[in-house]
């Protein structure tokens, strides 16, 4: 009985830990983004490079756009994948997408950086876009058969041209200012400007508190929860409150609530990132650098937001509102769930598997993205999990770059509209391409030299090249019939 | 009779559609039918990039979005004539 409630102790004090120490400086302004991105951006501005007849060299990025650009969520990843697939570019571009989407778009990003550090997050991106490419290039050069079956298809999907507006322009990038005011740990941002303190005499008993509810062992990679973050977590409970009675009728219209939500969520941003240190007989509040930017940041927010059309603010907000509907409870759920099972792994076991950078280390980090299944974002937490426990970066890199990308859910989206040929050769690429990303990156940790690292690079792809020009020639004698 | 087609998988966003749709047709008083499509292959027969589509009378009036009641209620009225 003890055990279980140690158990159910380890997941709520997780949870707790995440929701007052992490989410909300990085969360709360990517879901505002994403919701931007799905709302302002016309996706005909990005689908219009994606065509039958476009180069190469331009669908191949442009479907990596679209990828972090335009797909945050399933409902526009499928259609778009499917429609670049059958009535556009072909198999290639709509393969990149499809590998750059859950690992480039803003909030897998941005969330990665705030909880395994940014090196890690522009390790996963620059590798995830490299690699998407190229395995879009093999899939066009494995199934060139299929794609020249697919000529008699209009383009008429991907003819419409759009551009983003100035003020949209304006509103993403504020948005963008203030994810980084927040998640930044440079010196402007963390420097003490002034300090306020507050005569409080309760704040160190209710610390004290705190501490007592949720212990945690630092050793572990565990967090507490200070005193700002029970306040963070109040805030956060009365948005989501306020925020359903304002936000589920956006479309219509706002109402008084709408209004209530989104000042609390300016409130909160602001609040986390001041700085509180409770002490006898009071609470000492400084104000950072940070809490000036993020005003800042805010300010301009409101004023690009403010010369929005109605359609298009409303839809903004409707859009941000469904993600954290969509995400936030699956959220929620994982992180109890990985503090749940921190408790049960030993941290001998990892090391043991994926502690040093090794082909077996790697190929074991991509076996375990490949089967588990974790929703949306889960995959970070957990992947934060495997890092305290004394994982080596390399296999982590490798677990994360195969985790979101091969679920047992996509996998069977994409059989259905590729087929299944075509499903498990892509599944083999990621895997090979996944184990090749963690190596060089978990060599790069280790203080491997760049050159080298280039040099193993190029013996990489000069491997696949040769192989593909073999394949290309073959083909080639195909449709020429001697 | 009107055959109102609701594109997408049943995401969040397709719930609200079809929540936006009955709405507006009830509000114009008239009577629809409801088909909720989440067939890939049946919604890709549409022109479409982003679900949730609206579909009436199997013309696709909107994609990728949420319609207001009144734009939805403007395109129940309109379509009878048009087909």
């Amino acid at each position: 009985m003890s055990f279980v409630l140690q158990l159910l102790n380890g997941g709520a004090g997780n949870l707790a830990a995440y929701l007052a120490a992490h989410v909300l400086l990085c969360l709360l302004p990517a879901f505002f983004i994403a919701g931007a991105m799905a709302a302002l951006i016309p996706k005909a501005s990005i689908t219009r490079w994606l065509g039958r007849t476009t180069p190469r060299h331009v669908s191949y990025p442009a479907a990596a756009a679209a990828g972090s650009l335009l797909a945050v969520c399933s409902c526009t990843i499928v259609p778009l994948f499917a429609g670049i697939y059958r009535k556009g570019a072909g198999i290639g571009p709509a393969m990149t997408f499809l590998f750059f989407a859950p690992a480039g778009n803003i909030m897998a990003l941005a969330y990665t950086g705030s909880i395994l550090g940014a090196d890690f997050a522009i390790a996963r991106f620059l590798l995830c876009l490299l690699f998407g490419i190229g395995i879009g290039l093999l899939m066009a050069l494995l199934f060139w058969r299929d794609d020249a079956s697919h000529d008699a298809q209009t383009d008429a999907l991907f003819a419409g041209k759009a551009s983003i507006g100035a003020t949209a322009i304006g509103v993403l990038l504020s948005l963008v200012a203030l994810l980084i005011a927040g998640t930044l740990k440079l010196w402007p941002l963390t420097a003490t400007v002034t300090v306020v303190d507050l005569p409080l005499p309760w704040a160190e008993a209710w610390q004290a508190t705190l501490f007592q509810w949720v212990p945690f062992d630092a050793a572990k990679g565990e967090e507490g929860v200070s005193v700002q973050g029970s306040l963070l977590i109040a805030l956060l409970v009365l948005i989501g409150l306020t925020a359903y009675k304002g936000m589920e009728n956006i479309v219509e219209g706002p109402n008084r609530w709408t209004w209530i939500a989104l000042g609390l969520a300016a409130t909160t941003l602001l609040v986390a990132a001041l700085r509180f240190t409770p002490h006898a007989g009071g609470l000492e509040i400084a104000f950072t650098g940070r809490v000036f930017a993020i005003g800042l940041a805010l300010w301009a927010v409101s004023r690009y937001a403010r010369r929005l059309n109605p359609e298009n603010w409303q839809g903004w907000l409707w859009e941000s509102w469904r993600f954290v509907k969509q995400i936030f409870p699956l959220l929620v759920v994982g992180v109890f769930a990985v503090g749940v099972i921190r408790q049960l792994i030993q941290p001998e076991w990892i090391q043991a598997l994926a502690g040093r950078n090794s082909l077996l280390a790697n190929t074991v980090g991509v076996a375990f993205g490949v089967f588990m299944y974790f929703p949306t974002l889960v995959e970070v937490p957990v992947a934060r999990m495997f890092l305290d426990l004394g994982m080596h970066r390399g296999p982590l890199l490798a677990y994360l770059m195969a985790d979101p990308e091969l679920s047992l859910q996509s996998i069977l989206m994409i059989a259905a509209v590729i087929g299944r040929p075509k499903t498990f050769a892509y599944v083999g690429w990621v895997a090979i391409f996944s184990v090749t990303a963690g190596l060089l990156y978990g060599a790069w940790v280790d203080g491997v030299r760049l050159g080298w690292l280039a040099l193993g690079m190029a013996a990489f792809i000069a491997v696949l090249a040769g192989g593909l020009a073999w394949l290309h020639r073959r083909q080639h004698n195909a449709i020429q019939p001697s | 009779m009107l055959t109102v087609k609701i594109l997408g998988s049943g995401c969040a966003n397709c719930k609200k559609l079809e929540a936006v749709a009955r709405a507006a047709a009830a509000g114009a008083g008239l009577e629809a039918e409801f088909v909720k499509v989440t067939d890939m292959k049946a919604i890709m027969a549409f022109d479409l990039l982003a679900t949730p589509g609206l579909v009436i009378n199997e013309k696709l009036v909107s994609s990728g979005r949420i319609p207001t009641q009144a734009e939805v209620r403007q395109w129940l009225t309109v379509s009878p004539q048009t087909t």
